[in-house]
């Protein structure tokens, strides 16, 4: 066994005090001589197990599910593992842990944590703040040698000359946050993560498989190479009949050796609670007639771009509007412009209204507001401000230090917070507590992920979300074929990507759209809708027990 | 020897660096620090630089350290195992106090001979799939090559001092310097091949199934492709190849009686 063992001498410390005597140099006392040796008998690690970095953060209330999932990716996973936990349940916490302990233990020094941009700052504050991890934010002009451990975004560090630079370091330690984006390996990200030097990986990601099992052995492969076979073994295997439950019970086994996921239902996170409210609103007469018009509409628009359209008369008149002034000229063009100018006549938007006593009724307390649409954003901030409601805007384009400006504005001066779905990701603002989905995401992951930004790690009140939906359309059919009737809300979530997968769907919203274009009637897409969710929740019922599909309990 | 009374430890820290305490009651300490310890711990090299340039003599800060955490409401900074400010005064130990050379305190008026002793300090850091350290301390006897473990604990009740007692004197060490570590460190080697290394063993095996599942993910036979692989070979040996070190702390030579 000795022979294996690479055993490294220290010769530097004969030699200087050989030098030092001779000149009879600096000598300590006794005293200092001493507290040296008690010091370092008191922070070195005389155990290969445990979390010693507890002792040093005494000041964080650490959750037993975090402890645990930093104890188990450090001794059995060997510090390369894939971080799943469902949004809120403190990822980022475990992350810090973990590098904190290959910090005290000296396994780590130069460390490189790659995040969204509007995330930066945040992360640098965390690991500052909680952790007490020097970590700084990548700045221009700044090189990559210098810093021992760096945030940065992925487009900055991919981007010539930093890749060429941080490819040259050999890294102890690398971190990727919101890594469900690296799950096709055809990427430019995905070739660049690959050729990172590491010695331990974490990557975080609250939706591991999103759509294809693919994805998930991209992630591992990352990690581990190997570990679920080669890409063509595995899509033999796993491609196609992802049913053979036989087979699923191995993978599962596998991916767990290299992932850790908490649900909300297995930690002691459900003791703030979600409190969820359906508000259905009915058009004006006016916007009804509007909207039956488009629905009528057969020659004009095409059974796909007609449902877009609709979506967007229930969000604001200026989304509709917008998108219809694009085909002005069409074919068409009489029957559109008819159209447009009744949206021009059309007054306030009913759902906006509802915005406004619903903020009333609230009170003094912050608000986010989630739509799809940016006109409608831009709608809103208006509407809001008319009714003397202050209001900043929030979407994914900003650059980082708008982002965290825009936060900051919330958190102190403005009473709402109007995002659009691509600002969903990357902000966390457990400071607020209500929430108004102004118009309804179709694929369910995305809801979770706007409610996972208030309902998280650090909140300390009950949370209250407002759905709204106008009836008699497009969105009272989703509301209640596909949210209600699966108990979306509640329950099924959590699991609903094993669902998917298990019924082989790889994308929830173009299946819905797909049922609404290839029927031709209302009445056809409901009951098609209703089968959809049927289906949904016998799988849900009759799902292998245990409520965990992967990952680690 | 491990520190468990952390203000009783920092109380002693700033004693031997000179500087005054004016308070230190229920976990609550506070400093005066000196000039050379303001340099050391306040991180404002631009001030002194400024002060001394305009000829003048400059303020040192007081700190106030409070290590109960029942008194955190007060002004001051909470001081732990974690905290920044103990990770500075700790480095600064272990940077600064490697070296030592010290005398057995005697009041004695008979001429009384001190032997000299080679003592160090020395941490072994086993590191596999995981880490752990172990510090041991030894005592070479500089004459007649006597050896003595826990040594740092055999000095704990001795007065020590930078200086020779009055009617003290030294005896010349017949071992030198340099053959005297190397038996200490002989004496380590020893301890280590006779242990049984099952930490290394599983890391070997780590490795090696790391290593064959690595070969059977790359099918292709491109440059590209063994290049890459070559480096996840190296990553993976990085992290889990055993490796044994020796890092000696401090260390120095100590006079001391014949049986001290």
């Amino acid at each position: 066994m000795m022979k294996s063992i690479q055993i490294v001498k220290d010769t530097a410390f004969i030699d200087q005090l050989h030098t030092v005597m001779e000149k009879n140099g600096q000598y300590s006392s006794w005293d200092l001589f001493s507290m040296a040796y008690q010091a370092e008998l008191t922070t070195m690690t005389p155990e290969f197990n445990g979390l010693r970095a507890l002792e040093y953060l005494p000041h964080v209330d650490f959750l037993e599910h975090q402890v645990n999932c930093a104890e188990q990716v450090i001794e059995t996973m060997n510090g390369r593992a894939i971080l799943a936990d469902e949004v809120g349940l403190g990822k980022t916490i475990e992350a810090g842990l973990i590098l904190k302990e290959y910090m005290i233990r000296g396994l780590v020094k130069k460390a490189l944590i790659l995040v969204p941009a509007s995330l930066v700052n945040q992360w640098a504050k965390e690991l500052n703040e909680k952790f007490y991890i020097p970590a700084v934010p990548h700045r221009k002009n700044y090189a990559w040698e210098q810093g021992d451990i760096i945030i940065s975004s992925i487009d900055t560090a991919k981007r010539s000359p930093h890749r060429e630079n941080i490819l040259d370091i050999e890294y102890d330690f690398i971190l990727i946050d919101e890594a469900h984006k690296l799950k096709n390996h055809k990427t430019k990200n995905y070739e660049f993560v690959r050729a990172l030097k590491k010695k331990y990986c974490l990557l975080l990601t609250a939706t591991p498989v999103q759509n294809r099992l693919i994805e998930i052995f991209n992630l591992v492969s990352i990690l581990k190479p190997g570990h679920l076979g080669n890409y063509d073994s595995f899509l033999e295997q796993y491609g196609k009949d992802r049913k053979k439950i036989k087979q699923d019970i191995y993978l599962k086994q596998l991916i767990q050796k290299v992932m850790v996921r908490n649900t909300r239902q297995n930690t002691d996170m459900n003791n703030t609670k979600r409190r969820i409210e359906t508000v259905y609103i009915d058009f004006t007469k006016e916007e009804q007639e509007v909207y039956n018009e488009i629905d009528s509409m057969t020659e004009a628009l095409s059974t796909f771009s007609k449902i877009t359209y609709l979506r967007e008369i229930c969000s604001s008149r200026e989304a509709c509007y917008l998108s219809l002034k694009k085909i002005e000229n069409n074919e068409a063009k009489e029957e559109i412009q008819s159209l447009l100018a009744k949206i021009e006549q059309l007054p306030h938007h009913i759902k906006a209204d509802k915005v406004i006593e619903l903020i009333k009724n609230i009170g003094d307390e912050k608000v986010i507001i989630f739509t799809e649409y940016r006109a409608t954003q831009l709608y809103l901030q208006w509407y809001l401000q008319q009714h003397g409601i202050s209001s900043v805007p929030f979407r994914g384009g900003f650059k980082r230090g708008k982002k965290d400006w825009m936060k900051q504005l919330f958190e102190n001066h403005a009473q709402v917070l109007i995002a659009t779905e691509a600002g969903g990701e990357g902000i966390n603002l457990q400071f607020c507590s209500y929430m108004i989905n102004y118009d309804l995401p179709w694929n369910p992951m995305r809801l979770e992920q706007r409610i996972g930004r208030i309902h998280r790690y650090g909140q300390e009140k009950d949370v209250h979300i407002y759905n709204l939906a106008i009836r008699n359309t497009i969105e009272e059919h989703i509301m209640k074929l596909l949210y209600e009737k699966i108990n979306l809300f509640e329950q099924v979530i959590g699991h609903l990507d094993d669902i998917l997968a298990e019924l082989n769907i790889p994308d929830i919203e173009s299946e819905i759209k797909n049922i609404f274009n290839e029927s031709s009637s209302t009445g056809e897409a409901k009951i098609k809708l209703n089968n959809l969710s049927s289906i949904i929740k016998y799988t849900n019922d009759h799902s292998v027990s245990g409520e965990q599909q992967y990952g680690h309990n | 020897m491990a520190i468990t009374n952390l203000n009783m430890f920092l109380q002693d820290y700033f004693k031997a660096h000179h500087c005054k305490t004016p308070l230190n009651k229920e976990g609550v300490l506070s400093v005066q620090l000196t000039e050379e310890m303001d340099r050391v711990l306040m991180n404002r090299p631009f001030y002194w630089h400024y002060i001394k340039k305009i000829g003048q003599q400059g303020e040192p800060k007081q700190l106030t350290l409070i290590t109960n955490p029942d008194k955190r409401e007060i002004n001051g900074e909470w001081i732990h195992f974690g905290s920044p400010r103990l990770q500075q005064i700790i480095n600064h130990l272990k940077q600064n106090e490697k070296h030592t050379r010290l005398f057995q305190q005697m009041n004695t008026s008979q001429n009384t001979p001190l032997y000299p002793w080679l003592v160090t300090n020395i941490k072994i850091s086993y590191k596999g799939k995981q880490k752990k350290d172990e510090l041991i301390s030894i005592g070479l006897h500089l004459v007649n090559g006597a050896m003595k473990l826990e040594m740092m604990n055999l000095l704990e009740p001795i007065q020590l001092q930078t200086t020779i007692s009055d009617y003290c004197y030294t005896i010349s060490p017949i071992i030198k310097l340099k053959s005297g570590f190397r038996r200490i460190e002989s004496v380590i080697d020893n301890y280590i091949e006779n242990q049984s290394h099952s930490w290394a063993e599983d890391s070997i095996n780590t490795l090696d199934n790391e290593i064959q599942m690595l070969k059977h993910f790359y099918v292709g036979d491109t440059d590209e492709e063994k290049e890459q692989m070559e480096k996840e070979i190296n990553e993976i040996t990085e992290r889990f190849e055993p490796r044994i070190t020796y890092e000696v702390i401090n260390g120095g030579i100590f006079y001391l009686t014949r049986d001290f």
